[in-house]
């Protein structure tokens, strides 16, 4: 078993992961603190997905020599029980299937669900702040099929919220979101919208964040580190300044791009591609 | 209709449906093909009983309570099953009976009549055992399949299964086994006696309290399994543990009544309509509305042909068929993914 | 004096209790038929589904299938005797009826002489009509010996069955299967039991020299002629020779007051 950190943080080291009997990821290591922002980027197929379901608890990695194991906060994610995960992290997925008919707080309120001592008001209370959060607070009492796709997505990045919230009002536990391509249904204004509240998330309610982006500028402006994988490994994981490059970036992407300063953020790259 | 606007709100429709199924029961228990007058009820259930009334009293207390307070039952765990299947397939087709679960565990009853002559409860926990088996199968191959081609292959597959097997077993049947077949498929609730109450009512009732208790796993399912996975239940778990409780309400019924469909299809989608899909409020509802609609069904399914009874599962596809195509054909207009 | 009037009141006691019941329910065709052949059909008050002879039958109102009745459409014809064939059902149900307090009489309803004698002593009996159950009895036995008696040579038949548009034929341990034997002739599907399908390579091979098939499956077949010209009953030594016997579903698929007529019509045939 390889070492997991003492301080408070989710991640894995040296991950190698098959699917299907095809090598996945190859040695790839990722470790997210909180409080920080972390976009993974990478081709189609270049294993982000896997990455982030190691780090979900949905893909059993088996105990191998040369494979290290996936932790949490001090302990091996195998080892905690579903129920304990959901108290520590949530998870935004890239598409919901929800094809019933439910009241939009009514699917943010689930967020509540890992924590089932909370009393009725104090649900409630969530259910507000969070709704705030992901300026949807004006659709609260709309039937969720009705919504825009892009609307729906900010209802369940609001459900995701009130899982972070919901668990920080009882402890001081350090927690981690997780969040799979969730500006892809957004329109440029949501898009900056979502990973503002994304990013006062990670910085006033300490919540280290993971964010697999397909836009290399969002992860630019929005992110403290960028963790670039290719071919099963992240080669690379730093400021974006710093990891921005044209050289990895053609590794990454296999095309050819320009670098520049970007015009209106001092110190933040931004990429032009062809 | 009401897909997608405001929906109505809950505690006055669940004290109205509390109302209507407490008035349906007592105008089922008051008639019947033998005819006892309205004002001699009172009489006759807790009054003293004048010479000529021992036949009616026995008659009010013998056959039509017992069998009232069972088609109640019955309706409710159709209803309830119903929406809990739908939940776990995230599907609002699916249902016992087309799914397969039904006929799996009647399939299973049918096992136990001609290999074993089997008793009451040899033929319920044979039934029972069918039932989980074909919950498990409909599942399986439900989930390899997105939307809705899944759980009809699986109905397809398991329904044809089992009218095989139960064709099979009939053929094998000798004259006093094919009697206590012929009876049994025909789908009735002409078996209800206090005894069986005895043994079904508690039991059903206690498994759908637990159904109740679900709701909030029922909810996080409507989401998908990995999202609900992330909401912290254990996917695993709560599968085995729904099928075999929906397996455990399932099996009895359909090996006392031989199977009655549409209820479970019918009643959560109204409800769905109503209400909204949110199972705090769904399940209570699934339970009055599929009682309510089971004892109407049976109550007209004893009168409209009097001293004869229309086999129940004819009364309830006469409704549920119709609804059924009404649900295909508005499906796209809806919008509702079905 | 005293006396007289004991002995008086001690008749008049005696034949109220033997009264024969008044309000009959019969469940079952061949319970029904027999009830009206001892001459007691007016005491009947209710029949099922099956009960479709003699006409009058059809008239009475039905319980439903004798195979499934509903206890209480029974209980509503207050009867004070139910007649029911021992196929009759749900067993429950008729338990049920027992315990309220009506009395019910299961019969013999096999596929069998010997119990078609044995349902016209339990009916009759039950129903204190001893010397008109004597009667048909004996009436029965003197018209079937009669139609055995009459010459005809022994043929392979088949009796067929269509209900659900392919045949059925008659396998042992059927009623018709018995009528067929007291009629003298052989069943060519006598090794199988109940009834089984017959398909259409089935029929030519069997290669029956009588074809006995029923009035309604007849119809359903498109008649005699269309009957004839299928392909595989065509081929038959029946077919060819004109041995098609017609005859009435109630008469040949059951053994009934009236098989002396079923036996007749066959021989008719066979010749």
């Amino acid at each position: 078993m390889m070492n997991i950190p003492a301080t408070p943080a989710i991640g894995i080291t040296a991950a190698s992961v098959s699917r299907g009997g095809r090598p996945v990821l190859r040695d790839a290591t990722l470790v997210l603190r909180p409080g920080e922002v972390v976009s993974l980027l990478g081709a189609n197929g270049a294993g982000k997905s896997t990455l982030m379901s190691v780090l979900a608890g949905e893909l059993h990695v088996p105990p191998r020599s040369d494979s290290g194991l996936p932790f949490l906060n001090g302990k091996p994610l195998g080892a905690l029980k579903a129920g304990e995960q959901a108290r520590l992290r949530a998870i935004l997925p890239q598409r919901s299937g929800l094809a019933f008919d439910l009241e939009v707080s009514e699917v943010v309120a689930m967020g509540a669900y890992p924590f089932p001592e909370l009393a009725a008001g104090q649900v409630q209370a969530l259910i507000s702040q969070a709704l705030a959060r992901a300026d949807v607070a004006g659709l609260a009492h709309r039937r969720y099929l009705e919504l825009s796709g892009g609307e729906q997505q900010r209802v369940h990045f609001a459900r995701v919220v009130l899982q972070l919230l919901a668990g920080q009002a009882g402890d001081n536990e350090s927690r981690y979101l997780l969040l799979d391509e969730p500006t892809a249904s957004l329109d440029p204004l949501h898009q900056q919208g979502l990973l503002q509240a994304v990013y006062t998330l990670a910085r006033d309610n300490h919540v280290g964040v993971l964010a697999i982006l397909h836009d290399v500028n969002l992860a630019a402006r929005w992110s403290d580190r960028i963790a670039l994988l290719a071919e099963g490994t992240v080669f690379a994981c730093g400021t974006p300044a710093q990891v921005l490059t044209p050289a990895n970036l053609e590794k990454v992407y296999g095309m050819a791009l320009h670098v520049m300063d970007h015009p209106g953020h001092t110190g933040i790259p931004l990429v032009v591609f062809g | 209709m009401f897909a997608g606007s405001r929906k109505l709100p809950p505690r006055p429709v669940l004290l109205a449906l509390t109302a209507c199924l407490l008035l349906a029961m007592l105008a089922a228990s008051a008639s019947g093909a033998v005819h006892i007058p309205w004002r001699d009820l009172p009489r006759l259930l807790w009054g003293t009983l004048a010479p000529g009334d021992e036949l009616l009293h026995n008659v009010l207390l013998d056959i039509r309570l017992p069998r009232v307070v069972f088609s109640a039952i019955t309706g409710a765990a159709l209803a309830l099953t119903g929406a809990a299947i739908q939940a776990l397939f995230r599907n609002p087709l699916a249902e016992p009976g087309l799914v397969g679960i039904s006929s799996g565990a009647a399939l299973g009853a049918v096992a136990a009549i001609v290999l074993a002559s089997g008793g009451f409860f040899l033929i319920a926990g044979s039934a029972f055992s069918g039932s989980l088996l074909a919950t498990f199968l409909a599942y399986s191959i439900g989930r390899r399949y997105t939307g809705v081609a899944g759980i009809l292959l699986a109905g397809i597959a398991i329904n044809t299964v089992c009218a095989s097997g139960i064709g099979l077993f009939t053929y094998m049947a000798n004259d006093s086994q094919l009697r206590d077949l012929t009876f049994w498929s025909l789908g009735s609730l002409a078996g209800a006696d206090w005894r069986t109450l005895a043994w079904t009512g508690p039991w059903t009732m206690a498994l759908l309290a637990y159904l109740c208790s679900q709701w909030r796993v029922l909810n996080a399912l409507l989401l998908g399994e990995r999202e609900a996975a992330h909401l912290g239940f254990e996917l695993a778990a709560v599968r085995r543990r729904l099928i075999v409780v929906i397996a455990l309400v399932i099996g009895p019924l359909v090996a006392v009544t031989g199977g009655i469909g549409f209820i479970g299809l019918v009643v959560p989608h109204l409800m769905r309509m109503l209400l909204g899909a949110h199972h705090r409020v769904l399940l209570p509802a699934s339970i009055l509305g599929g009682a309510l609609i089971l004892t109407l069904a049976d109550w007209l399914a004893r009168l409209l042909v009097s001293p004869a009874e229309l086999p129940i599962g004819l009364v309830t596809s006469l409704i549920g068929g119709p609804f059924f195509f009404w649900l295909l054909l508005r499906g796209k207009a809806s919008g509702q993914n079905l | 004096m005293r006396r007289l009037l004991a002995v008086l009141a001690v008749l008049v006691w005696s034949g109220a209790a033997w009264a024969a019941p008044e309000r009959v329910v019969s469940l079952g065709g061949s319970v029904t038929e027999i009830v009206y052949a001892l001459g007691q059909g007016d005491r009947l008050v209710a029949d099922d589904e099956s009960s479709l002879y003699p006409e009058d039958a059809q008239k009475l109102p039905r319980v439903g299938y004798y195979r499934t009745v509903p206890l209480e459409g029974i209980v509503s014809m207050k009867p004070d005797l139910v007649l029911a064939s021992e196929n009759a059902g749900p067993p429950k149900t008729l338990d049920r009826l027992a315990q309220l307090g009506v009395q019910v009489q299961r019969v013999s309803d096999g596929p069998s002489l010997d119990s078609l004698y044995q349902r016209i002593e339990q009916i009759a009996g039950t129903l204190h009509a001893e010397a008109e159950g004597k009667t048909l009895a004996n009436q029965v036995r003197d018209e079937l010996a009669a139609a055995q008696a009459r010459q005809a040579p022994a043929r392979r038949a088949v009796v067929l069955v269509n209900r659900t548009g392919s045949f059925m034929g008659a396998g042992g341990h059927t009623a018709a299967d018995a009528v067929l034997r007291l009629a003298g002739m052989e069943n060519a599907l006598a090794s199988q039991n109940g009834y089984t399908p017959v398909s259409t390579e089935g029929l030519a091979t069997l290669a029956p020299d009588l074809i006995i098939i029923t009035s309604t499956s007849l119809q359903a077949s498109g008649g005699l002629d269309a009957f004839k010209a299928r392909p595989d009953v065509s081929v038959t030594p029946a077919a060819r020779e004109g041995r098609i016997a017609v005859i009435n579903d109630l008469l040949i698929l059951g053994l009934g007051p009236r098989v002396a007529q079923a036996v007749s019509q066959i021989k008719d045939v066979a010749r």
